[in-house]
């Protein structure tokens, strides 16, 4: 008999192809077979043997698929049952790693997702935490209120203060208060301890620190009576200012350093940390807290912020109420309080709690971007879970296996949460990774006056948050694929492999997962909506018109020695303006008592005829604003009617005001340029002109010009010239220079120094900056909201995309062998298509719907964010929805594709 | 010419189901199974034996059936096929996966099967 074996192993060679042993040996036991029992039906060796090398000739032309590959096992073998807890954990921890180990995509997708989630999570937990929950640093600190005075309801010019004689009459006869202390903040350049440099400082009331419990680190605090005007300066240092001016030295007390050329003692250094009312303090000063009536009978009117110690068990609002009671038997501050208050009717003090106040504008940001985040997490969690179920369908054969081998329920859920708990303590150290890695560049990334941020810690607390919503997000990932294993029937699970067109157990988990994709659909829904929204706005109120061209205009202010007489710097500063106004480039130059964003320059209050109702007093109250004839032009104010101010308007001549268009309306009638206002009485913060016999005149309207907020009502301003004032007025202001360029005006800053140092050497600008960066400064705020909610609602559009993506997909596998069959029966490519559009048209929109609702609900709360867009906003919701329609359908064309593309006779034979 | 293509790709797709059905019953070599599908079928399946081997290797790597070498005194060295507890339910899942075929054949075709 022929060598069959050789005979193959060479034919099959000279085809080009290998074939292992064991293939060679089971064919040529074949070939023996059918050689033997050709040889016994036709007795004929020959034909028999013909017979078996066309046999041979078949097998040599599919050598290709005469390879035996070793079976791969459908999982790693299972962990046995039985052994101690702890060892049969170690096994199922080996188990899951080794399997999550096979399947790189699957777990690379699932922990990234769980690392962005659990990431945005816990640095807005650390942020919410550490900003709005974690106490503040004073022993007590629960007892201290910050307290806010207002009149006829409205707040000191400068929110969040209360007025001297408030503060003085209820310092006097306080019950529900341990004490009150009150504070300035202020620039000042210090000298005495090295080279000249600007620093804040805090003028304190000495009763302040004893209100705050702290001690200093060396020498002493404030003596009560310390810091009258009469008295000589104390001052306490920063433990950073120590460091760095002062060496460290011990001997430091009884030194005198100069502020602003006044001189202080040095009375204390404080503690390393202290940092009080923000870390930028650098030196506190004694001072007191004038009365209303000065000793020569004039009346003062300050303002400034203030805190209070509750005594035990007062509440802020009994607080509240004695200050105000007090507060209304206080000595009336006549016209000043109309000029710090804009009202002089009943006085109201609100005590808030020192940690709600001082967060108060940060909180409806934290608890927005805290809601996106969890949403975001929810998302996250949603699609980890949708991809388990869907690996969890595709083992449903392994785990029911493992339970028809003996392992219990329990054991099986426990191996698949613990495959989830592999995942999500991943995702927990990645995302804490990241969060530690945005935590270190946060101060960059936030609004500079963003307060408490050096309490945002990512310290054991946060650790347990990321490792407590890891271990949630594990359960319920976990809880999934669990629940549907439990519910499906052994049988069923098994038959599978034959892929059953539709089954109960299949429609079962297909509905849990429909229902996640729409829960993301909805969470989408909501934060696209809201990041959409704040952009609007953020765009709104970078194109608003501000009433002035903030466009190529430079501005910096220039602290003057304090005491330095108008009669010096109003020729210095004219004297600067004219040097850059002959400088190439520059269209404009001027100087001011004020401009928005810096300072608005002071603020004015007088009697007057009414020029509306001739026969009553109106009491007018208006921002007063300083300036340079040049001004109007470097701001290009639009003059609404009559002419801007000018070099013809003489120190002596006619005194002329320019007045805004609210001051027009409210209180010069119809025709404001007829108006003549006289001089002469009571004009507390009013203007005192050179030439104080002749009426003043209106000579023209400007537009209003916003100075900070632009969805602040415009304020009634008044505009005059520095020339037509009383030097003795100009004081109290650090004049401001504007000069406006027909180029980048940020080339012009050397210029601006080189023509300053060549008029006075000893003066120094400070906030040099071009006016569109302050405009895009005041808008980090708006600008952040937008950021954070447009960024969390793109990661959650990509992950519902996905999730959908993956569910067709998914999908479409286990219904290969139904798409066949109906092919077969002559379904066309557009109704196979339809199947697939069909089950994702339901499921986007329940998303979209429910969504749709959540931020119709959820609008109010995000109301106080918006500016020049409602939060009911129809183009907004319709760009949502479509977006998310395009991004579903772009996740509906792979796996639609897909299924059209099933060839019916494969998908029938091989399922 | 679509008629004899669905034919040829059914027969095709049958390969799998009868490979999986003769071992049901016991285990079996390539041979044997090559000359039952033969005669079971009577020659209604030309069965292509170059087409088995590459089945059987298949059905052995999804784990449906199971192969060893067998010696048996006074017989040469054979290598049997047999059914895993896998393949058996994947037969379960043809047959009924056939019906199914058959009877949505049945209902707009008015075809019948055997």
């Amino acid at each position: 008999m022929p060598d069959w074996q050789q005979q193959l192993h060479r034919r099959i060679e000279a085809n080009g192809h290998t074939c292992d042993a064991d293939v060679l040996a089971e064919l040529a036991t074949h070939a023996t077979l059918a050689y033997e029992a050709a040889l016994a039906e036709s007795g004929n060796a020959r034909e028999a043997e013909q017979q078996v090398h066309a046999l041979i000739e078949t097998w040599v032309r599919e050598a290709g698929h005469l390879r035996r590959c070793s079976r791969r096992s459908s999982a790693i073998p299972p962990p046995a049952a039985g052994g101690s807890f702890l060892a049969s954990v170690a096994q199922d921890v080996r188990y899951g790693l080794r399997l999550l180990g096979r399947q790189p995509g699957f777990a690379a997708a699932a922990i990234l997702t769980m690392a962005l989630g659990i990431g945005a999570a816990t640095l807005v937990f650390s942020i919410a935490y550490g900003v709005l929950a974690r106490p503040l640093p004073w022993p007590d600190a629960h007892q201290l209120v910050r307290l806010t005075e207002m009149r006829q309801g409205r707040t000191g010019r400068i929110s969040g203060t209360v007025s001297n004689g408030t503060f003085n009459v209820w310092r006097e006869h306080r019950t529900t208060i341990d004490d009150i202390g009150g504070w300035l903040t202020q620039t000042a350049t210090l000298t005495g301890a090295g080279e000249a440099i600007r620093i804040s400082s805090v003028p304190t009331t000495p009763s302040l620190f004893r209100i705050l419990q702290v001690h200093p680190l060396l020498g002493r605090l404030f003596d009560e009576g310390e810091g009258a005007s009469a008295q000589p300066g104390v001052a306490l240092l920063s433990y950073g200012l120590w460091q760095e001016r002062f060496g460290a030295q011990p001997d430091v007390i009884g030194r005198v350093l100069h502020l602003n050329e006044r001189p202080y003692t040095i009375v204390g250094v404080m503690p390393r940390g202290f940092a009080f009312p923000t870390s930028d303090a650098r030196v506190w000063t004694a001072w007191r807290v004038p009365p209303v009536t000065g000793s020569n009978g004039a009346l003062a009117g300050v303002i400034f912020r203030a805190t209070a110690r509750l005594r035990t068990g007062v509440s802020p609002a009994q607080a509240s109420a004695e200050a105000t009671q007090l507060a209304r038997q206080a000595p009336d501050m006549g016209l000043a309080a109309r000029a710090l208050f804009g009202a002089a009717g009943p006085i109201d003090v609100s005590a808030v709690r020192e940690l709600e106040a001082i967060t108060a504008d940060v909180r409806p940001a934290i608890l927005v971007s805290l809601a996106a985040v969890a949403l975001l997490l929810v998302t996250a969690t949603a699609n980890v879970g949708s991809l388990q179920l869907a690996r969890a369908s595709t083992r449903r054969r392994e785990i029911t296996i493992r339970a028809a081998i003996g392992a219990g329920q329990a054991r099986i859920v426990r191996q698949l949460l613990i495959e989830n708990a592999i995942i999500g303590l991943c995702g927990a150290a990645g995302g804490f990774g990241l969060a530690a890695a945005v935590r270190r560049v946060l101060p960059s990334l936030l609004p500079s006056e963003f307060p408490r941020l050096d309490a945002v810690t990512l310290d054991l607390r946060v650790l347990l948050f990321a490792l407590g919503v890891a271990m949630l997000t594990s359960v319920a990932c976990g809880l999934l694929p669990a629940w549907h294993t439990r519910r499906s029937a052994l049988s069923g699970a098994l038959a599978e492999d034959g892929a059953a067109p539709s089954g109960v157990t299949r429609s079962a988990a297909a509905r849990t997962h429909a229902l996640i994709m729409a829960g993301q659909v909805a969470t989408t829904c909501v934060l696209l909506v809201g990041g959409v929204l704040l952009a609007r706005s953020l765009i709104a109120l970078t194109q608003v018109d501000r009433g002035y061209d903030p466009v190529n205009v430079l501005s910096a202010r220039l602290p003057l020695p304090p005491g330095l007489p108008a009669e010096r710097w109003r020729p210095l500063l004219d004297g600067v303006t004219d040097d850059l106004r002959a400088t190439p480039g520059v269209t404009a130059a001027a100087y001011s008592s004020g401009l928005p964003f810096v300072s608005s320059g002071g603020f004015a209050a007088f009697n007057m005829r009414s020029p509306i109702t001739p026969d009553t007093n109106i009491e007018v109250q208006a921002t007063r604003r300083l300036v340079s004839p040049g001004y109007f032009a470097a701001m290009r104010l639009r003059l609404v009617e009559g002419r801007v101010l000018s070099d013809t308007d003489g120190a002596t001549a006619v005194p002329a005001i320019v007045v805004n268009r609210t001051f027009a309306r409210q209180y010069l009638g119809a025709r404001p340029l007829e108006v003549r206002i006289p001089q002469g009485g009571a004009h507390a913060g009013g203007v005192a002109f050179v030439n104080d016999q002749a009426d003043v005149r209106v000579v023209g309207v400007v537009e209003d010009m916003r100075q900070d907020r632009v969805d602040a009502p415009p304020q009634p301003e008044m505009f005059a010239l520095f020339q037509q004032v009383q030097p003795t007025s100009l004081q109290g202001f650090d004049p401001i220079l504007v000069l406006r360029t027909d180029r980048d005006p940020a080339r012009y800053v050397s210029t601006l120094r080189t023509v300053l140092r060549a008029h006075a050497p000893q003066l120094a600008v400070d906030s040099v900056m071009t006016m569109e960066d302050r405009v895009t400064m005041s808008l980090a705020r708006p600008r952040l909201y937008a950021v954070v909610l447009t960024c969390v609602g793109t990661f959650a559009l990509l992950i519902a995309g996905v999730g959908l993506f993956g569910l067709l997909s998914f999908s479409v596998a286990q219904r290969r062998r139904e798409i066949g069959i109906r092919s077969a029966l002559g379904a066309q490519t557009r109704d196979v298509v339809v199947l697939v559009l069909r089950q994702a048209v339901p499921i986007v929109s329940a998303g979209l719907l429910v969504g749709i609702g959540a931020s119709l609900l959820g609008g109010r709360s995000l109301a106080s964010l918006l500016y020049g867009v409602g939060p009911y906003d129809a183009l907004t919701f319709v760009a949502v929805v479509v977006v998310i329609v395009a991004a579903a359908a772009l996740a509906c064309v792979v796996p639609a594709r897909r299924a059209a593309r099933v060839d019916p006779l494969a998908a029938i034979r091989h399922g | 010419m679509a008629t004899s293509s669905l034919a040829r790709e059914l027969k095709r797709g049958s390969t799998e189901v009868l490979i999986l059905a003769l071992l049901e019953e016991r285990q079996r070599h390539g041979y044997e199974i090559s000359q039952l599908i033969e005669a079971r079928s009577q020659g209604t399946i030309t069965f292509h034996t170059a087409s088995l081997y590459p089945t059987l290797y298949r059905l052995e790597a999804k784990g449906l059936i199971d192969g060893r070498w067998v010696e048996r005194a006074g017989q040469r060295r054979r290598r049997y096929y047999r059914l895993t507890r896998e393949g058996r339910r994947a037969l379960a899942a043809q047959r009924s996966t056939w019906e199914t075929f058959f009877a949505a054949l049945r209902s707009v075709a008015g075809i019948r099967h055997a």
